[in-house]
């Protein structure tokens, strides 16, 4: 295919599915698909920030709860101190950006394995001091007092604003000249610097920016919920979530992290009201499934779906043509 | 803090120490011979002590005998999983991405089917020797400590006696320092790999039995031992079982000397900071945890 | 006029094994200097620690008067020093163009123009055209190192690390890489050279330095060295050296 062809096809794409997105509010849908769709987006916003971590740059963390919930602590706060809704996600943002070059460079010394177990340390360490700081709240957590009434369409559109960007970022990044860089590094670090990349610098700048995204999730999801607590937004659970979603969509690509925040937003609120007891069955299972046969996720199955009827296509074709 | 007080400090720190190093020789067999970081560990450590349980709460069967029981069982276990699932993935000499998602994936089924037979709530094993305790002049130990340090000195004794004077053990180093060269050496490499798998995950069950006595458990436990694994193994090495002994005894010394300055709420957050503090003033990296300068041609 | 590319006592150990022990020689800019010695001899060592991938465990590298021992490869890289790699590395998931094209925009730079142009100059120069928007991975080893080298050029550096760029080439292959070699120094690129291959080695390098466990055994001018007995003793053994 042409590659401009392509492009406009994706474009045409994304463009559909924002508008979609966009409207569907208006046509009177449910209050529970509401909220159903605002829990996805948040999600696809953390889920799109750690594929550029985890998938493009293959540092696969398993805490970014840390970001999640200290955005989500930030803005909370924030806006029991006053702040407009949109400051208040930017100091969320500010703060988990912070974070993320404390917490990268000392990690970002290990490899692999040993970076995602250092992470998991990270999280749960900065759960374990939330928990018992008082002036938080500790261990009962935190509620934010917001004037006026709540507004679902705002928390929404807000949800909405802010994943569109992260895919924006993301697809920006995809044809960029950093994300090259970033590639590079996933496969053969030294290589990469062989070739002058800063490998270092590079993690750097890609775990902040995703550090950023990740913190204003939670913020968005903090002011919605109007009540957090460490157990919940710092929880492992969330960090698993975060990794889960991008790797069953699709790691490494624009699309597959948005995939897979669907199918965890909308299809995990069905499957914990329904089987609470399956779960962790499923996901894991689905993850075993995706390793041992189809590490590129649905986007793996789909372009091979793609391809097989392809050549269906083709066979049709010619046979009539004979 | 008086003499006493430290004595007695101190023993506890070193009855911890045994046990976090029997719990870590799991996870060290698994990768020093696989490179396969095994977060699955978390996921038997919890099914061997459910299984530890079920045997003393059915059959009466004393805990201390249900963990040296669990021992085989777990060994069968870790074998099926290697056949089934281990071996199908690509093996290196580095650790892979795929082996790390693949056991946090079972780790995940295992936490599910914990769910799922035995429920959410805490659980855990009383016998008699649970809350009684021994003197020894000036000092104080809990009965049950040092009932679950002894196995698990022996099992780790028992280990050591394996590597250093069997046909097995020998296999088992060479085949750490260099896969390779051990193929070519004749051992069956794939045959080692599923057994030694079985061995690890055979510890795993064995040391949860253990656990399971001096901690109540449920369904996600492990989850906090599988983080003082990785700090065992991080400050200790990973080639040597000496290396992670000395881990487990400055992590447990650490551990347990901090009441003296910390709220026991901050306790948890220790292990990490340990890890944090180890990768930060060791640079040099312990081998094998940082990458490689250089590739093998 | 003082050498573009100076090695002082430079020594490396691993684990205690000396693979490099007090080697010391000089590269003038626009050179092309020949490295060789039997296998094991520290040539790649070498090639490691003046490319920034591997710090010395003691010694001084210098580099257009600045001392640049403990320098990291992507600093090199940029300051003008690049390396090939003797067994290829290159990004299978990037296509052969997308590879050269990560030389040329982390390179030493500056980018001038458009950068497709020069990347389909570079890929035609080393007569990867026609394989330009295949994946990396699917090319053959002659391809791959060709990648490799043009990848490395890309870079536009002042002095290129070949290593050993002519093993696993045909005749023909190797003629046309010590052509593109040849004419890189014509444009000024300074060349340090591994390789097993003598007639390579003898046809192309003003200079040779070799090698031997780990110690510099000799150098000079490439008819000088083929006929020097230490080194032909270093290679075949005391009896060929008569």
């Amino acid at each position: 295919m042409q590659m401009g062809r392509f492009l406009n096809y994706r474009l045409a794409g994304w463009g559909t599915l924002l508008m979609v997105l966009g409207i569907l509010p208006c046509l009177g849908i449910s209050s529970n698909l509401t909220r159903l769709l605002f829990t996805a987006l948040v999600w696809i916003i953390a889920s799109v920030a750690w594929n550029l971590l985890g998938g493009v740059t293959g540092q696969v963390s398993f805490g970014f709860a840390v970001f999640y919930g200290l955005g989500a602590y930030a803005a909370a706060m924030g806006i029991n101190g006053g702040l407009h809704p949109l400051a208040a996600f930017t100091f969320s943002g500010l703060v988990a950006a912070l974070a993320s070059v404390f917490i990268g460079l000392p990690t970002f010394r290990l490899r692999g394995p040993y970076f995602a177990i250092a992470t998991i340390g990270v999280s749960e360490a900065v759960r374990v001091v939330m928990t018992n700081l008082s002036f938080t709240g500790g261990a009962s957590g935190y509620r934010i007092a917001e004037h006026g009434r709540f507004r679902p369409l705002e928390h929404y559109y807000t949800a909405l604003g802010f994943s569109a960007v992260a895919v924006v970022i993301s697809a920006w990044i995809h044809e960029s000249k950093f994300g090259l860089s970033l590639q590079a590094v996933r496969e053969d670090e030294e290589a990469a610097a062989d070739i002058g990349v800063n490998p270092l610098k590079a993690k750097l700048m890609v775990h902040l920016l995703a550090a950023t995204l990740t913190g204003i999730a939670g913020g968005v999801y903090a002011r919605y919920a109007a009540y957090i607590h460490p157990q919940g937004v710092f929880g492992f659970h969330t960090s698993v979530a975060i990794l889960l979603m991008p790797i069953i969509g699709g790691a490494g690509t624009v699309a597959g992290p948005v995939i897979g925040g669907f199918v965890y937003g909308l299809v995990q609120e069905e499957l914990v009201a329904a089987f609470p007891q399956f779960h962790l069955l499923l996901y894991g299972a689905l993850l075993i499934v995706i390793i041992l046969f189809e590490p590129q996720g649905v986007t793996g199955w789909l372009g091979k779906l793609r391809g097989f009827i392809e050549r269906i296509w083709r066979k049709s074709a010619t046979a009539s043509v004979g | 803090m008086d003499a006493a007080d430290f004595v007695n400090l101190m023993v506890s720190a070193l009855l911890l120490a045994g046990i976090y190093a029997a719990m870590s020789v799991g996870m060290t067999i698994i990768y020093g011979v696989m490179k396969i970081v095994n977060l699955a560990h978390a996921g038997f450590l919890m099914l061997g002590a459910y299984y530890v349980l079920e045997l003393h709460e059915r059959l009466n069967i004393d805990p201390l005998v249900g963990s040296v029981l669990a021992f085989p069982a777990f060994l069968l276990a870790g074998m099926l999983v290697h056949w089934t699932l281990v071996k199908r993935i690509p093996v290196s000499d580095q650790p892979t991405l795929a082996s790390l998602l693949l056991m946090f994936g079972l780790w995940l089924v295992l936490q599910n089917i914990g769910y799922l037979i035995w429920g959410g709530s805490d659980r855990s094993i009383l016998t008699s020797r649970t809350l009684s305790s021994m003197h020894l002049g000036p000092i104080t130990i809990s009965t049950v400590r040092v009932m679950v340090f002894i196995p698990a000195v022996c099992s780790l004794g028992l280990l050591e006696f394996v590597l250093r004077k069997t046909w097995y053990g020998r296999a088992v180093r060479a085949l750490m320092q260099n896969r390779y060269a051990g193929r070519l050496a004749g051992i069956p490499v794939e045959k080692m790999a599923r057994l030694t798998f079985g061995v690890g995950i055979g510890f795993a069950g064995a040391a949860g039995g253990l656990l399971a006595q001096l901690y109540s458990f449920s369904p996600d436990f492990g989850h906090g031992f599988l983080l003082r694994s990785f700090v065992i193994i991080v400050l200790g090495g990973l080639e040597s079982f000496w290396g992670a002994a000395a881990g487990a005894l400055v992590l447990a010394l650490v551990e347990t000397f901090s009441i003296l300055v910390l709220p026991a709420g901050y306790q948890p957050a220790i292990a990490f900071s340990l890890l944090v503090l180890a990768l930060v003033l060791l640079p040099g990296g312990i081998a094998g945890i940082f990458a490689k300068k250089h590739r093998w041609a | 006029m003082p050498p573009l590319l100076s090695v002082e006592r430079l020594t490396k150990y691993f684990a205690g094994l000396a693979a490099l022990q007090d080697v010391s020689f000089e590269v003038e800019e626009g050179q092309i200097c020949g490295l060789i010695g039997p296998n094991g001899a520290g040539k790649t060592t070498l090639f490691s620690i003046i490319a920034g991938s591997v710090s010395p465990s003691s010694g001084t590298i210098t580099y257009s008067g600045k001392d640049v021992t403990r320098w990291k490869s992507f600093q090199a890289v940029r300051a003008g020093v690049a390396r090939t790699h003797q067994i290829t590395r290159p990004f299978r998931s990037m296509t052969t163009r997308q590879n050269v094209e990560m030389g040329l925009y982390f390179g030493r730079g500056p980018v001038s123009g458009s950068t497709s142009n020069e990347v389909a100059e570079i890929l035609e120069g080393v007569g990867l055209g026609r394989v330009a928007d295949r994946p990396a991975a699917s090319l053959c080893v002659g391809d791959q190192k060709r990648l490799e080298l043009a990848r490395t050029l890309a870079a536009k550096p002042k002095v290129l690390l070949c290593d050993e760029v002519c093993s696993g080439l045909t005749e023909t292959e190797m003629n046309e890489v010590l052509d593109l070699l040849r004419r890189s120094r014509e444009r000024g690129t300074t060349i340090l050279y591994v390789e097993h291959n003598m007639r390579a080695i003898m046809s192309t390098c003003d200079q040779v330095v070799v090698l031997n466990f780990g110690e510099k055994l000799t150098e000079g001018p490439p008819m000088k060295i083929q006929n020097d007995s230490a080194v032909i003793e270093a290679y075949l053994g005391k009896t060929a050296a008569g």
